[in-house]
């Protein structure tokens, strides 16, 4: 399965939700889509497409836009294409839907994004800080904005 | 994890510190009798803040920083740092550069290896293991250590070739200890075959399908020994690997002793990539002729755009993603490190089986939680 033919079924079958798709090389393909439709999106990847290895889930605090953006990269065990999606939240009440249900091992990164951004990943199973102690749940300390560090950990230990 | 508890059950922590684990982290058990019904994990006792640090330095100094990511393949993560620095600037190293780093990378690969097996085998007690592997890796590190001048954090990749060349005779010196391995890899293949109670302790112990190992996301020798030929040194090639000659080593039964049997192979299969690289190695410049990044790198502006590389780590699939906005530190990294889902794999692993299986199969993952929590 090569790229151009999955650039082709992807916005071929998602033409509304897909935008500014575009093939970087024989082994990189990116997009953005449309934040209500991430799951169905990633449901017919892992379905149709044979995208069945979730890489990495992260958030990018874009802060002049005043936006969020939240990347999946997808990959397969069976092709070398890798899937940049990008679904753009605004910066108050970034909701995004999970996608734990379609990739299992998305849980601890949404877990990660969220307690690194605060951005909420709606029916995640068990959405908690996983590597910052609870204390620091509402600092959101990989936003731009972010004053505390190093200040503010160093006043902490003092 | 629910504390109330039903007759007969009771919760043990493993950890934060305990000789099991290859870093900090809590393991919750949930034990009915001897059976554990329950597990999960808590991350964060070394959260070192790598991806915030990172924002905040310029590229060289990320170089350094990137090493402590996991000491231990801290020359892979260099090779991804800087492979996602390289591509946004649009250059590439030259051939004897490339050369270089792939001898150092399957150098670092084998002594990942070796701890991996020596420390597995020490959980499952079998402690005279560990000092073998010990010996066979001091010797590796040796080498390492010859070209780099230190033993765990190098920070020896610069942006488009390397920090100095192999010193002389680093070929008279490797190749004895490349046969003098190839041996005692023989002789732990035999050990481990014949000894009756470690194969008890591990042939049908955490037994991962295939489909299974895909659901979980795991990559890597836990991957490999399940039977998916998955490694991105063959499915998305980068530096000379195209151009050598090596095979994905792979297992089907999917437990303890296959991982340790995957890892062996591949430590064959790494001596042999060492010594055609030896054999082939080209002369001349370590870095790119006109252009501004060698040795002496300037401050440097990156050009605006973001990146997804991937490397094979001794454990599995290394990634980074790089946001560059165009000025001289990078605006977002983010570090995919393999032993995270193979880590969050874990609890799923271990409920059904016993408390004494628990040492065995946490320990044929080879982790680092240092890299899991970055």
């Amino acid at each position: 399965m090569d790229v151009t033919e999955i650039f082709n079924s992807l916005t071929g079958t998602f033409p509304e939700a897909i935008s500014e798709a575009a093939v970087e090389s024989k082994i990189r393909a990116r997009a953005y889509v449309d934040k209500e439709k991430v799951k169905e999106v990633c449901q017919y990847l892992k379905d149709s497409l044979q995208f069945d290895h979730l890489c990495v889930v992260c958030g990018v605090d874009y802060i002049k836009r005043n936006e969020f953006e939240v990347v999946y990269h997808i990959a397969s065990y069976n092709h070398p294409v890798v899937l940049m999606l990008k679904a753009i939240l605004p910066r108050e009440n970034p909701e995004i839907e999970s996608i734990v249900s379609v990739y299992w091992n998305a849980n601890w990164y949404e877990r990660e994004t969220y307690e690194l951004y605060g951005i909420v990943f709606k029916n995640h199973p068990n959405l908690k800080p996983l590597i910052l102690p609870e204390e620091m749940l509402g600092e959101w300390p990989l936003r731009k904005d972010y004053e505390g560090f190093p200040n503010k950990t160093a006043r902490n230990l003092v | 994890m629910e504390e109330r508890l039903e007759p007969n059950e009771m919760i043990i922590h493993l950890g934060p510190q305990h000789p099991m684990q290859p870093g900090p982290f809590r393991l919750n058990l949930r034990l009915k009798g001897e059976t554990v019904i329950d597990a999960d994990i808590e991350l964060g006792y070394i959260h070192k803040g790598i991806e915030k640090i990172l924002e905040n330095r310029t590229y060289l100094q990320g170089i350094t920083i990137v090493d402590r990511i996991c000491y231990l393949v801290a020359l892979v993560n260099e090779e991804c740092f800087v492979g996602c620095v390289e591509k946004l600037l649009d250059i590439e190293p030259p051939e004897r550069s490339k050369y270089i780093r792939v001898i150092l990378e399957e150098l670092t690969r084998i002594q990942s290896h070796l701890l991996g097996i020596g420390e597995f085998a020490e959980f499952i007690g079998f402690v005279s293991m560990f000092m073998y592997a010990i010996r066979e890796r001091e010797e590796v590190l040796s080498l390492i250590d010859m070209v780099t001048g230190a033993r765990v954090t190098h920070s020896y990749l610069k942006f488009g070739g390397v920090r100095n060349d192999l010193p002389d005779g680093f070929k008279e010196k490797t190749l004895p200890v490349l046969k003098g391995l190839k041996k005692e890899i023989d002789n732990f293949e035999q050990m481990f075959h014949t000894d009756r109670i470690y194969r008890e302790r591990t042939v049908g112990v955490g037994v991962l399908t295939a489909d299974a190992a895909k659901d979980l996301g795991v990559s890597g020798p836990v991957l490999r020994a399940t039977g998916v030929p998955f490694d991105i040194r063959k499915n998305e090639p980068y530096l000379v690997y195209e151009d050598l000659d090596f095979k994905v080593c792979t297992e089907t039964a999917g437990d303890c002793f296959a991982r340790v049997q995957v890892r062996l192979n591949e430590i064959r299969e790494s001596i042999y990539i060492l010594e055609q690289c030896l054999d082939q190695i080209p002369d001349g410049p370590l870095f790119p002729e006109n252009t501004l990044y060698g040795r002496r790198t300037p401050v440097m502006r990156v050009p605006a755009g973001e990146v997804f590389y991937r490397v094979e780590d001794p454990r599995g699939e290394m990634g980074m993603y790089m946001v560059s906005d165009g000025s001289d530190r990078p605006y977002r990294v983010k570090i995919r490190g393999p032993y995270y889902p193979t880590l969050q794999a874990l609890p799923p692993l271990i409920i059904g089986t016993t408390v004494a299986d628990v040492a065995a199969i946490s320990g044929s993952m080879d982790g680092c939680t240092s890299e899991a929590d970055r």
